[in-house]
C-alpha cells in the first residue's frame, strides 16, 4: 500500500483540474497501480517558494502497486509538467483507512447501500424492503 | 519498602493519545513540536519517547518537503 501526495501548480489546478487528475490516475495505471482513493485538499499557500510558487493545490492517491513499479512512478511524476512536487510514501496501515474512504466514496454514489455503522440500523430495514418489492413485482 | 510510582501515565503524548505513528499529514500536532523559527524539540523538551521521537522527526521532515512545515522562518 502507497500513499502519494502530489503539489499540483496553481495556474493548471484552477484551468483543467480533470485532466490533471487524469494525467496522475493515468500514470499510475501504465505502472499497473491500482487505485483505492483520491481526494483533493484545496489550494493552500505553501511553506516556503517552490520553483517560484507561493500557493499551490494538493492531491493525496492512496495505491496499491508493485514494489519494483514505485520507481518508475516516482520518476513519471518528477517529468511531468503540471506536477511541482511529489511524495510517495509505503503504509501499510492504510489498508483499513482506505477501505473506509473508498466504501464512503461508493455510498455517496448509489445511496442504497451505506455501510457506516451509524445508519446501518436504519439503512438495513429499507435495503430489505426494496429487495422485497422488487421480489413482489418480479 | 519500596517507594510509590505517583507518575503512572505516560509522558509521550503520542502514547497517551494511542497513535502509533505520527502521521506527516497531521501539521496541526507537528506544529507544536517545533519551534517558532521551525526547528524541532529535543527528546527532552517534548517529553516523546524513543519511538514517537523517531517518528515525529521523520514526518516533519516529509511535510518540509512537501512544504506543509516550512525549513526555516
Amino acid at each position: 500500500m502507497y500513499e502519494g501526495l502530489f503539489l499540483i501548480d496553481n495556474a493548471h489546478a484552477s484551468m483543467e483540474w480533470d485532466t490533471v487528475v487524469k494525467h496522475i490516475h493515468d500514470v499510475l495505471q501504465k505502472n499497473g497501480a491500482e487505485i483505492l482513493k483520491t481526494e483533493k485538499w484545496g489550494e493552500k499557500k505553501l511553506a516556503y517558494k517552490i520553483k517560484g510558487h507561493k500557493r499551490g493545490t494538493y492531491l493525496l492517491i492512496h495505491f496499491n502497486a508493485k514494489n519494483t513499479a514505485v520507481a518508475t512512478i516516482k520518476r513519471d511524476f518528477q517529468l511531468s509538467d503540471y506536477i511541482v512536487r511529489s511524495l510517495v510514501v509505503k503504509d501499510d496501515k492504510i489498508e483499513e483507512l482506505s477501505q473506509i474512504g473508498v466504501t464512503e466514496s461508493a455510498g455517496d454514489k448509489d445511496v442504497g447501500k451505506t455501510p457506516e455503522p451509524g445508519i446501518e440500523g436504519v439503512a438495513v430495514p429499507v435495503e430489505t424492503n426494496v429487495s422485497v418489492k422488487v421480489a413482489e413485482e418480479g | 519498602m519500596t517507594k510509590k510510582r505517583f507518575n503512572k501515565t505516560s509522558k509521550c503524548r503520542f502514547c497517551r493519545m494511542g497513535i502509533d505513528e505520527v502521521d506527516y499529514k497531521d501539521i496541526q500536532n507537528l506544529q507544536k513540536l517545533t519551534t517558532t523559527q521551525g526547528k524541532l524539540f529535543s527528546r527532552k523538551r517534548s517529553g516523546n519517547c524513543a519511538h514517537h521521537q523517531h517518528s515525529v522527526k521523520a514526518s516533519i521532515k516529509r511535510a518540509r518537503f512537501m512544504a506543509l512545515l516550512p525549513y526555516v522562518t
